[in-house]
């Protein structure tokens, strides 16, 4: 018994090790070590100070309140380098390690709406910032200034950022779980938290769906944009008691004139419906009749049992 | 919050009812002196480049904290503020990307100075005031910040700045910080603040993500707002931040999630006030696009 336990526990650390060292080495490797890989000379701006690494303890060193938004997911660790140049220009490279590809998706889809910049997997470049995610890794860079020389600055140093951030990686599956058709897919947002709900599409100053870490959300939008557009929000439980606790308590404070169908018009014009099913709730926001409302909430592709 | 404030109180135009005193109007309360919180402007603060002109920001802050304590000389104003014998400490915010400018600093040391104060008796810091012996000494506080959204709080003002004399600073963030108010009563901090001074010069009124600073959100507002309640300063500020965002990302972006502790501040924790009708609000100086 004693051999079988030890070789067990050898088969165990074995692949433990291994699983490491794939996580280690394939998928870009450790935050820290991207500084020997990364270019200290950016045309005429220069690594400007020692670079720093952050972790889940000593983020909030960092990031001066806010923390906690990337807290909400399953960031690993942080590395920044600042660079300098003259006329007092400032340029920052963040390198997030979000853990998972799914994760690194989220903390790029909650704040996109810039057009595509062509770097890692999906990016966005507007005003001096330079947003992109590859792989388990999520990248900001910030340019103090927001003219042609920043913009280029910004460019070449995200192409060079992407570079040993390793192979591409997969989407949370609950993007997939939204219907396709009309879906605005550079819109579409993941994440776990409230704050993040708030900021993405605000919905009320209460946490009324009871989000925290262990639910999954992901929000479509469809339609033209603007005005016009229909939001879906779905969010995965992890017990279906949770999804319809949480039905009641935003049928309770957003939506008390809805029957039992969980359906209702509102100040807009538009309607709203909440339906949940098995550990799922999916909410509709903005639709233009009833029925359109639950025509959507019925095509979420919800995973087979 | 009694009622929570949600996306249909935009569609019914209600924010501002359920939002509360904080932004409300014709809610009579009867108190007995209005807190006078004093805006003031110049044209010629900042350059084309956003530099400052210090002598313009001096007389900006010299004029305000005058007409807040009916003065005509700013030295003696300042003498009603501190004492020659105590210490001062000026809290101040160095975010990289918006920190108080150090014109600014320098205007309120240089008064406090004037006062009779020794200048080794006046500490100016952020992160180290819990620790820093002229901030654990200090008789007297001063609050210097410049505002802008925040992705948790919803604004980042005065009340929030103190934050740095918190054991904890998390602690204070759960539900969209609504707790800041409570460090206006920390030991370090309680009964000590003389003056909350919200830089206005060039406010952000919108960001992407915790740690993002974006030049497309920031507008050269050229202002100070001045007060001696932070309460009251910051609800005179939160209402130029939703005012600019109504103008430029529309009626139904004009809350930044969603900034309930300047409210709870005074409801809550009761260090000042939020109700506009129990606010005098006193604009000097450039009324070019003022916005409230």
């Amino acid at each position: 018994m004693k051999v079988i336990g030890r070789r067990r526990a050898f088969f165990v650390a074995a692949v433990f090790l291994a699983a490491s060292a794939a996580y280690l080495v394939s998928d870009g490797g450790a935050v820290a070590d991207f500084g020997e890989k990364i270019p200290k000379k950016i045309g005429d701006l220069a690594a400007s100070r020692k670079d720093q690494t952050f972790n889940r303890e000593t983020l909030y060193d960092y990031m001066d309140g806010g923390a906690e938004v990337y807290l909400a997911f399953d960031f690993r660790e942080v590395w920044s380098r600042k660079y300098a140049g003259p006329g007092g220009r400032e340029m920052t490279l963040d390198i997030f390690d979000m853990g998972t590809p799914a994760e690194a998706f989220g903390a790029f889809s909650c704040d996109r709406q810039d057009p595509d910049a062509g770097i890692g997997q999906e990016s966005e470049y507007g005003g001096g910032l330079l947003r992109f995610w590859q792989g388990r890794y999520f990248v900001t860079i910030t340019a103090s200034a927001d003219d042609r020389a920043a913009a280029g600055a910004v460019h070449e140093l995200g192409k060079e950022a992407a570079k040993p951030l390793g192979p591409p990686g997969a989407k949370p599956d609950m993007v997939a779980f939204l219907p396709a058709e009309a879906l605005r897919s550079e819109r579409t947002s993941y994440f776990h938290s409230v704050v993040n709900l708030n900021n993405r599409f605000f919905v009320a100053s209460e946490n009324l769906f009871r989000l925290d870490r262990s639910t999954d959300c992901v929000i479509g939008e469809y339609g033209a944009g603007g005005a016009e557009s229909i939001t879906l929000l779905l969010i995965r439980y992890p017990d279906p008691a949770r999804a319809r606790s949480a039905r009641q308590s935003f049928l309770a404070s957003y939506l008390p004139e809805a029957g039992p169908e969980g359906i209702a018009r509102t100040e807009n014009r538009k309607w709203v419906s909440v339906s949940a099913r098995d550990n799922f709730l999916a909410v509709v926001f903005d639709a233009p009749s009833g029925d359109e409302a639950k025509k959507l909430g019925a095509s979420v592709k919800f995973p087979a049992k | 919050m009694n009622h929570p404030l949600t996306r249909r109180d935009f569609l019914r135009g209600t924010t501002v009812a359920v939002l509360g005193a904080s932004l409300g109007f014709g809610q009579d309360k009867a108190v007995p002196k209005k807190s006078r919180v004093i805006l003031i402007r110049q044209r010629d603060v900042l350059d084309e480049n956003t530099k400052i002109n210090p002598d313009i920001l001096q007389s900006m802050l010299d004029e305000a904290v005058m007409k807040l304590l009916d003065g005509s000389d700013p030295v003696k104003a300042f003498q009603k503020l501190v004492k020659p014998a105590e210490t001062v400490g000026i809290k101040t915010n160095v975010w990289s990307y918006l920190p108080t400018p150090p014109e600014l600093e320098a205007a309120i040391k240089r008064r406090v100075i004037d006062a009779g104060v020794a200048p080794d008796r006046i500490g100016l810091d952020d992160h180290t005031v819990r620790t820093n012996p002229l901030f654990v000494k200090a008789t007297s506080l001063i609050n210097v910040a410049p505002l802008r959204t925040h992705y948790l709080a919803g604004v980042c003002g005065c009340i929030k700045n103190y934050i740095m004399f918190a054991e904890s600073q998390p602690a204070y963030h759960p539900d969209s910080c609504a707790d800041l108010g409570s460090l206006y009563k920390l030991p370090q901090v309680m009964g000590k603040t003389r003056l909350n001074v919200l830089c206005v010069l060039t406010p952000q009124f919108h960001g992407r993500g915790p740690h993002n600073f974006n030049r497309r959100y920031v507008w050269s507002y050229k202002g100070l707002i001045v007060g001696l309640d932070p309460v009251a300063v910051d609800t005179i500020g939160l209402r130029l931040i939703m005012a600019k965002r109504r103008e430029v990302l529309g009626k139904a972006l004009e809350l930044p999630p969603v900034p309930k502790h300047i409210r709870l501040a005074d409801t809550r924790h009761g260090i000042g006030t939020s109700d506009i009708n129990a606010i005098e609000f006193i604009k000097l100086g450039w009324n070019e696009d003022t916005l409230v």
